[in-house]
């Protein structure tokens, strides 16, 4: 039976992989993955509560100019997978599978230098006028991605799952709790993140602004979104962006 | 520059949604040495073969070029498309559809950083997740619907746009760049700061004993601040980030710290 179901998170991971940067419907984002897998292995609930847990972990951890972040589909297949069949608390999985899709990441980027050698061949079949052999090299770039993931789902569940439960079982509690802590935490990494891309002087006020609107209002998440919407529609009409765009009036104070 | 007065236009709908769709495919062969530039021609391909139908030599010379290095954001590369399309359909000088395309790429790349990934990105995922989280399978569907009528919404919009505005579209494009990412950062921090408040689980069993009295820490923290303790932690990351830590250090930092503040019973 953890054949099937193995088969089965192996396929959905070859395609999310490849979903990750083709197509990108964003399926393989942990909070889709988290309800896919679960239902694979009959404890959606559970599955739907850890793919959000992981979701707001990789939140921040996106492909910015070329950075590689961690892996968020292997980290959120297998996350999901260890914290259904060794009934792991979400934090702790999320504890776990953050190092996992870090060791990814590496093995991706080295797949992504030797994709080099694809665009040589594109370049022979250029020279040759050869259109479609140009259009298939492109396309197919996304075989050996999906093959990869596949491969790195399966292995760990279908040989590594009893393995992994034992392993889990015999770590001392004090580092589980520790594990539970840490994936607590680790959100902070992701929103972090964020703001090292975004955070300028003039614009803290706003993030503070959210943040008090929570802690004090206990305002829900899509009310925030709208405020932060029609601030910036205010800052917009009101021509008082921190940075003007209208270079050409050569206006620089903001206010 | 009325680039769009063209009258024999060549292009139909039926090109260019096609390589609207082709262009999801633009990071199939992504690689570090020329990164999106097989899936750039692939997407570009659809005009190239109806505009240099009969002239072989001319289409090899366009594909071999389109070869060379290419990168930008997937969902706004359909503007560029749309303008490139346009250039090559009325025969401009091929410096020049290299110039437009490598002044593009990085000021579009920037605007999709910015409201892609840092704004429709989380503000969309953070809905899905904060339904998930209490187990209402709403969450995903959620997600994957507003982020897909955004993301098809902005691709069908870039092709026509790029390919009807023609060069005009570039000056605009340029200077836009700066307001949409300066409004982005302001969404996008907003809704970051309601996500350190909601989503950061720091909570503190200290006990203080002063003689009778007893103090909860976290109760006093709560009194001078809710949530103080998430935030000064995102805080603490955004520091080691700015010192130039990688996030894989970073998270192994995280991991430690967690155990050793649990084994002391700090948290």
């Amino acid at each position: 039976m953890m054949l099937v179901k193995a088969l089965l998170i192996a396929l959905y991971a070859g395609l999310a992989g490849v979903d990750l940067f083709d197509g990108q419907l964003h399926f393989h984002r942990p909070v889709v993955t988290g309800a896919i897998v679960g239902l694979i292995l009959g404890d959606f609930e559970k599955g739907l509560v850890v793919g959000a847990a992981l979701e707001l972990v990789f939140m921040g951890m996106v492909p910015l100019a070329g950075a590689q972040p961690p892996n968020v589909v292997i980290g959120g297949v297998l996350g999901t997978a260890f914290a259904i069949l060794a009934n792991l608390d979400p934090k702790v999985a999320v504890g776990l599978a953050v190092p996992f899709a870090v060791a990814v990441q590496g093995a991706i980027t080295l797949i992504l230098t030797v994709y080099a050698w694809f665009i040589h061949m594109a370049d022979k079949y250029a020279e040759e006028g050869n259109v479609k052999a140009v259009e298939f090299i492109n396309l197919a770039g996304m075989i050996p991605l999906f093959v990869f993931y596949a491969v790195v789902a399966f292995l760990p569940l279908y040989f590594g799952a009893d393995a992994a439960k034992n392993i889990i079982n015999s770590v001392p509690q004090v580092i589980m709790d520790g594990l539970r802590v840490a994936g607590g935490m680790m959100p902070a990494v992701g929103f972090a993140m964020l703001l090292k891309i975004m955070l300028k002087k003039e614009y803290i006020h706003f993030l503070i602004l959210g943040f008090v609107l929570v802690s004090y209002f206990k305002l829900p998440l899509i009310a925030v979104a709208i405020i932060g919407i029609i601030l910036a529609a205010y800052s917009y009409y009101n021509g008082n962006l921190g940075s003007k765009d209208t270079e050409k009036e050569g206006v620089s104070d903001g206010i | 520059m009325a680039y769009n007065s063209n009258e024999n236009k060549l292009l139909t709908k039926k090109e260019l949604y096609s390589m609207a769709w082709r262009s999801l495919f633009l990071q199939a062969s992504f690689n570090y040495e020329r990164m999106q530039a097989g899936g750039w021609v692939y997407s570009l391909l659809p005009a190239l073969k109806k505009i240099y139908k009969d002239k072989k030599d001319e289409l090899i010379k366009a594909m071999k070029e389109h070869l060379e290095f290419f990168n930008t954001h997937p969902f706004l590369v359909t503007p560029i498309l749309g303008i490139i399309a346009a250039m090559e359909e009325k025969g401009e000088d091929r410096e020049a559809i290299r110039g437009v395309k490598v002044a593009l790429m990085g000021p579009l790349g920037g605007i999709g950083d910015a409201i892609i990934w840092l704004t429709i990105l989380p503000i969309t995922a953070g809905l899905g997740a904060s339904l998930a989280i209490q187990g209402n399978p709403l969450g995903p569907i959620l997600f994957l619907v507003l982020f897909n009528i955004i993301h098809f919404g902005l691709v069908f919009w870039g092709i026509n746009y790029g390919y009807n505005t023609g060069l005009n579209a570039l000056a605009a494009l340029r200077t836009g760049a700066k307001t949409i990412s300066a409004l982005a950062s302001i969404v996008g921090l907003t809704v970051v700061g309601a996500l350190i408040a909601s989503y950061i689980n720091m909570k503190t069993p200290l006990v203080i004993h002063a003689g009778q009295a007893t103090v909860e820490v976290q109760k006093v923290l709560d009194e001078i601040l809710p949530n103080m303790l998430p935030l000064i932690f995102t805080l603490f990351i955004y520091w080691l980030l700015k010192k130039g830590l990688s996030p894989s250090k970073i998270i192994g930092i995280v991991v430690l710290f967690g155990i050793v503040a649990k084994y002391f019973g700090i948290f």
